[in-house]
Order: structure tokens, then C-alpha cells, then sequence
């Protein structure tokens, strides 16, 4: 279930041209929401509803696993920064049981990630969590693929952590515009067979790779020129891809209806935040 | 023992605060997060006869403190939602309105009649949606039209009636004693004050709308003059909204005149502002020595 977090900065550091790696701590749940629900009872999913006990220091950073209880990679965090109205949507893009730390990798876009990125450690902001469906979860033994562009290889550098020890190939196609915004290229290189482009197009390498191998399934985030290239190839190739989309939010949660996708066919819009971020290819209109 | 009860156009509510038509969904959502009977009532998302899809986005645009969206009256219909969605609420303990929005008069007695055999406690119809041409703002901007359509659908509906008005009038206490006189039993301000955005450097709406409904405390000023000159000119309850975001905020509306008080864009900014502003509203009553919340009702001092 997701709560309302004080999350306290515990680790800020700028890993790329205008991109921060942030790490919170969280510390404490709304009170009013771990009051039990009467109507509902109390809830066992809940892995949060416990205070949670305070680290001292900074986290090192490697050791960012999935965890079995904790927020699933593809899920997302809504951080309330500091200076703007609504929140911000944010990937999980790490996350520590043991400490209840949760890690962002934050590009600065305009006013509100700016902000994010000014906080220092100590500082404690409002973090509403674990929001939205997480990438599927996929039986042992499989050849996975992952595809980025740019800062999109935030939630899969959590989802190769998880996929690491179970699938029986993990390929990361990683796809940055420039030499100055990458990232995370050692990490995934250790979880993964892995293959970089800068300034190119991924999905060229990603077509060439399908031309002798078949995954069983493709899991991609980045831009939307590149996740409807990707369709198109998947498609062709008759491979399962599940695409993690953006759309500006109010609620995060799946009550006020600003955060509309396409859906394909008559089927109408559907909520990003509660219905995605992560969608079956198939499912949505991408464009 | 402090009273919080209001009674609104005869409908007992456990305390003042209602959850706004739109930021609430049908409950579903916040529920995971706190008890949703914590609401004196909640307004589920405005509903019309026939399913509407809503409009393309981006459909929200954040502003100096607030929110313009064009959500477009999305919903899955009255049917639907009396059959999928009411039977949950209901067995919550919750106070629910059913908000109607429609584009013709036929369309807003046809909503209305299927609520009224329904167990919802009340009607709010929705005469002010910005964002659809057919939404039924047209009957919201004169006097005339406003009470054509609460004539109607008060005769054919058997709940408590009160009618949603626009603040993008010329005098909104016109429009009120129209459908007070047509009438309705409550009415509720705001609605959202119609906007729009634009991104500079793409010379483009940043709604794909074009326009948006303006909320959050970026209205607020506009929304209690508007109340505190309705309340003023009538017999019947005014349920007061626009920017409400803490327990002081709603006693501002309940001393301009309001009997009730709606908080729509908390609940989008902050998941626990319902019990939170309730909270609120209950320490500022203790601060100031107030027993029952219904002094505050129109207890404005102006000299
Ligand atoms: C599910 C999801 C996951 C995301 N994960 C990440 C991530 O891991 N790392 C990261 O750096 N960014 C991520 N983003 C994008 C991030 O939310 C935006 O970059 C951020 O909101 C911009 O805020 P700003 O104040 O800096 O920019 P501004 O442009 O000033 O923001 C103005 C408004 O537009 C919204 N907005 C602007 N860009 C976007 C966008 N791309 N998507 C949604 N809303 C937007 C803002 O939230 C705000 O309401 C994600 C978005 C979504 C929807
Ligand atoms: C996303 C959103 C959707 C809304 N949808 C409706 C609606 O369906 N029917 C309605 O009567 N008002 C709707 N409203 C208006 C609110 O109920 C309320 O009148 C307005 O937002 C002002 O209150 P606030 O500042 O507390 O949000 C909506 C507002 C928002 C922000
Ligand atoms: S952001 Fe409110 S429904 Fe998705």
C-alpha cells in the first residue's frame, strides 16, 4: 500500500550534466494513515505501516536490490518539491529493505527538480509511495531485454538489479543523445550484457541484435519516439515489449483523471498513474 | 463534547467538510488510505447519462499556486456508476452526492431520475463545467436557463437538490436566486474560474484543450466574496469552495456564510487532506473556544 513518507536526504550527488542521484530515507508514515480503516481492517500488505528506525549517515550506494516486500521496479514516487505546487512523479530507481532507503535519478527539467536537487542532507521533504503498476513480473529461466533512452534508464537499472540473478540472459540496450548525459553504464554493466549508444539511434541496435536472437519479453522507458519505433519492431518480431510512459499529474493516485493515455481502440483513456506507468505495448497509443 | 454535525438542505452530515466533485474519483482510491467516512460527504466525479470518454491531453497545467485541468467530464455514466461503483461507497458509511453534468435539459432529468431511486443522499448538479462545450456551462451563465434546468430535474428527482454555479458570470447571486426560486434546495461555489496557459518558447496552449478550469488557492479570494455575497441573498444553504487547503481556510468559508465547505485540489496535492483539514478545523475550533461548528456559519463581524 502506498503512504505518504517524511523522507529524509540522506545522499545527493550529481552524476551527470544537470542529473542528480538522490537518495532518501524513510522515515515516517502520515499518522492518520496508519490508523486502521474500521470498514477494511487492517491491511498485512502493507509493509510500511511500521515506524521505521533512523540510519545514521550517508548510504553507499552499491546494494540496491529489489526487495520482496518493498516498491517493485517500474513503480514510481511522488516528491513533493520544495517551491512548486503539485508534486513531481519520479521512477524508483533503487530501494533498500534493510534501511528504507529509496534512491531517484533526477534530471533537472525546470523549477521543481531544480528545487529537488538544491535539498542537502538532513533535509526532509513529503514522499508519496510505492504509486502506479510495476513491470511484470516474469518466471525465472527467460532472456529478458531492456531498452533506454536517456534518463529512462532510471527504473531499469532497478528492474536489472531484480532481473540479475533470475533471468537466464538480462541484455541492456542503453541509448543517450550525448557524451555529457550518461549514466549508469558501469551498474549496468555489471548486472547485464550490455550495449551503449550515444547520439545515435538504440533502436537500430536493438532491430540489428533481433535479427539473430529472440527475447521473451522487452521492457523499455524513454522518449516516445523511441518507444514507438520499438513497438513497431517488436511487433514485427512477435515480442511481448512492456513500455513505462509519462504524462503530466495532479493526484498520482487515480482519482482526478489529468493523467490520460490513449488507450488503443474505443477503449478511451487510461490513468498513467494508476493504470500504467508500465503498460503492455498493445494496450496504449504511443505518439 | 464540540458538535461538528451540519445538517445541509436535510441531509445530516457528520461534519462540514465535503470531498469536491473531481479530485475524488468514486472514493476507491483514497480509501487505501485513510477511512473515507471521515467526510461529512463526499461528491464522486461529475457523472452524465451516457459514458463520456473526456478530453485529450495534457489535461492539467500547474499555475502560482494552483491547477488549471480540462479533464472533460470523463466517466463511465450513471448506470455504470450506480451499479459498479455506489454499492462499495455506500457500505463505507459515507455521505454520498451524486454530481450530474449533462448538455441538454432531457439529459440532466434523465441522470437525475435514475439517482433518485439510487441510495445516494443528494443531488449536486453541475451547471458550470468549463472544459466540454457540452457541459453544461451554457445553462450556468444566465438566470433564465439555470432555472430551466433545476425546474426540471427538480421534478423529477426526490433527493435533496443543490445546484453547482459558475464564478465565470457576470453576478453569480443572480444566477443563485434564479435557482433557489426554480427550486433547489443547497447551492454550492465554486466551480473552477475558466484559464488558460501557454508555453513560451513552443507557442503553444499548454492544455490540449486550449482552456482549463482554474483551482486552488490561486481562487480562493474570488471564491469566498462570491460565497459571502450568495449567502447573503438567500433562504437556502450555500456549500462553499475554491482553494480550501487547511482547517482555516474552510472556517474563512463557513464565516463568509457557508453551511458546508468542499475541498477539491487538497486532495491532489496532499493524498491525507481530508482527515488533515478535518483535523484542522477541529484544533481551530478548540483554539478559539467554539463549541459547535455551526457558529461559524455567517458569524462575519464587519465593523
Ligand atoms: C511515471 C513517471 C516517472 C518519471 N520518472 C522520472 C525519473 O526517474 N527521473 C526524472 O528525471 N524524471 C522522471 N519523470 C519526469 C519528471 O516527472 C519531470 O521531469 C518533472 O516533473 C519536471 O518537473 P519540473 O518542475 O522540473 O519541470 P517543469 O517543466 O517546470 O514542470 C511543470 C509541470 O509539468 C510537469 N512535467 C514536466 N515534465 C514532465 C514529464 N516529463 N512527465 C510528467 N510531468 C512532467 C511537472 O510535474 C509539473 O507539474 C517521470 C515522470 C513520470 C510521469
Ligand atoms: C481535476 C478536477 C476535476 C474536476 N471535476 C469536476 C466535476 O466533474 N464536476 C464538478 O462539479 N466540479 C469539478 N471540479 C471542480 C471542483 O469540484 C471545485 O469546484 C474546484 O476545483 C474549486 O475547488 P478547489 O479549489 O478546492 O479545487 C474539478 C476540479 C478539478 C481540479
Ligand atoms: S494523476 Fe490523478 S488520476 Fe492520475
Amino acid at each position: 500500500m502506498p503512504r505518504d513518507y517524511s523522507a529524509r536526504l540522506v545522499f545527493n550527488e550529481c552524476i551527470a550534466e544537470d542529473i542528480v542521484e538522490l537518495c532518501f530515507e524513510l522515515t515516517e508514515a502520515e499518522p492518520w494513515g496508519s490508523a486502521p480503516n474500521p470498514a477494511r481492517g487492517p491491511s498485512p500488505l502493507d509493509p510500511f505501516y511500521k515506524k521505521i528506525k533512523r540510519v545514521q549517515g550517508a548510504c553507499s550506494l552499491p546494494g540496491f536490490g529489489a526487495e520482496p516486500q518493498g516498491p517493485n521496479p517500474g513503480q514510481f514516487a511522488h516528491l513533493a518539491a520544495p517551491g512548486v505546487f503539485l508534486r513531481r512523479p519520479v521512477s524508483i530507481a533503487g530501494f533498500r529493505q534493510d534501511e528504507n532507503i529509496v534512491r531517484f535519478i533526477v534530471g533537472i527539467a525546470g523549477e521543481g527538480t531544480r528545487n529537488l536537487a538544491a535539498k542537502r542532507p538532513g533535509e526532509t521533504i513529503k514522499i508519496l509511495l510505492p504509486l502506479g503498476n510495476p513491470f511484470p513480473s516474469i518466471p525465472s529461466g527467460r532472456n529478458i531485454w531492456l531498452v533506454s533512452g536517456g534518463l529512462g534508464v532510471a527504473p531499469l537499472l532497478y528492474l536489472a538489479k531484480t532481473l540479475s540473478g533470475t533471468a537466464r540472459e538480462l541484455r541492456a540496450f542503453m541509448g543517450f543523445s550525448d557524451e555529457r548525459s550518461v549514466f549508469g553504464v558501469e551498474e549496468m554493466r555489471e548486472l547485464s550484457e550490455m550495449t551503449l549508444d550515444v547520439g545515435g539511434f538504440i533502436t537500430d541496435k536493438v532491430s540489428g541484435a533481433l535479427a539473430s536472437a529472440r527475447p521473451d519479453a522487452v521492457f523499455s522507458c524513454g522518449p516516445l519516439p523511441m518507444m514507438g519505433a520499438l513497438k513497431k519492431i517488436c511487433a514485427a518480431r512477435g515480442v511481448p515489449l512492456y513500455v513505462s510512459l509519462e504524462e503530466r499529474m495532479g493526484c498520482g493516485v487515480g482519482a482526478c483523471l489529468v493523467c490520460a493515455c490513449a488507450a488503443r481502440g474505443a477503449a478511451g483513456y487510461k490513468r498513467v498513474c494508476r493504470d500504467g506507468p508500465v503498460f503492455d505495448a498493445e494496450e496504449v497509443v504511443i505518439s | 463534547m464540540k458538535n461538528m454535525s451540519v445538517e445541509l438542505c436535510g441531509v445530516k452530515l457528520k461534519s462540514p467538510l465535503i470531498a469536491a466533485s473531481g479530485t475524488f474519483g468514486f472514493g476507491r482510491e483514497y480509501d487505501e488510505f485513510y477511512n473515507i467516512s471521515a467526510w461529512g460527504a463526499i461528491s464522486v466525479k461529475g457523472l452524465t447519462d451516457e459514458p463520456r470518454v473526456g478530453n485529450p491531453p495534457p489535461r492539467i497545467a500547474e499555475t502560482a499556486s494552483g491547477i488549471l485541468n480540462s479533464v472533460g467530464l470523463q466517466n463511465p455514466g450513471v448506470d455504470a456508476f450506480i451499479r459498479d461503483e455506489l454499492p462499495r461507497l455506500v457500505a463505507t458509511g459515507v455521505t454520498v452526492i451524486a454530481n450530474v453534468a449533462g448538455s441538454t435539459v432531457e439529459s440532466y432529468t434523465e441522470a437525475a431520475r435514475k439517482l433518485s431511486d439510487s441510495p445516494v443522499a443528494m443531488i449536486e448538479l453541475n451547471i458550470s463545467c468549463p472544459n466540454v462545450r457540452q457541459g453544461g456551462a451554457q445553462f450556468g451563465a444566465s438566470p433564465e436557463e439555470a432555472a430551466r434546468v433545476t425546474s426540471a430535474v427538480r421534478g423529477v428527482c426526490s433527493r435533496p437538490l443543490m445546484v453547482k454555479l459558475s464564478p465565470n458570470v457576470t453576478d453569480i447571486t443572480a444566477i443563485a436566486r434564479a435557482v433557489q426560486d426554480a427550486g433547489a434546495d443547497a447551492v454550492s461555489l465554486i466551480n473552477t474560474v475558466a484559464g488558460m496557459a501557454i508555453d513560451a518558447r513552443a507557442r503553444r496552449p499548454a492544455l490540449a484543450n486550449i482552456t482549463g478550469g482554474l483551482s486552488g488557492p490561486a481562487i480562493k479570494p474570488v471564491a469566498l466574496r462570491m460565497v459571502w455575497q450568495t449567502a447573503k441573498c438567500l433562504r437556502i444553504p450555500v456549500a462553499g469552495m475554491g482553494g480550501v487547503m487547511t482547517g482555516t481556510d474552510a472556517a474563512e468559508f463557513m464565516i463568509a456564510g457557508a453551511t458546508a465547505v468542499m475541498a477539491g485540489t487538497a486532495n491532489i496535492t496532499d493524498v491525507m487532506a481530508g482527515p488533515r483539514i478535518l483535523r484542522e478545523l477541529e484544533e481551530f475550533l478548540d483554539e478559539n473556544g467554539i463549541e459547535d461548528v455551526n457558529e461559524l456559519t455567517g458569524s462575519l463581524i464587519l465593523n
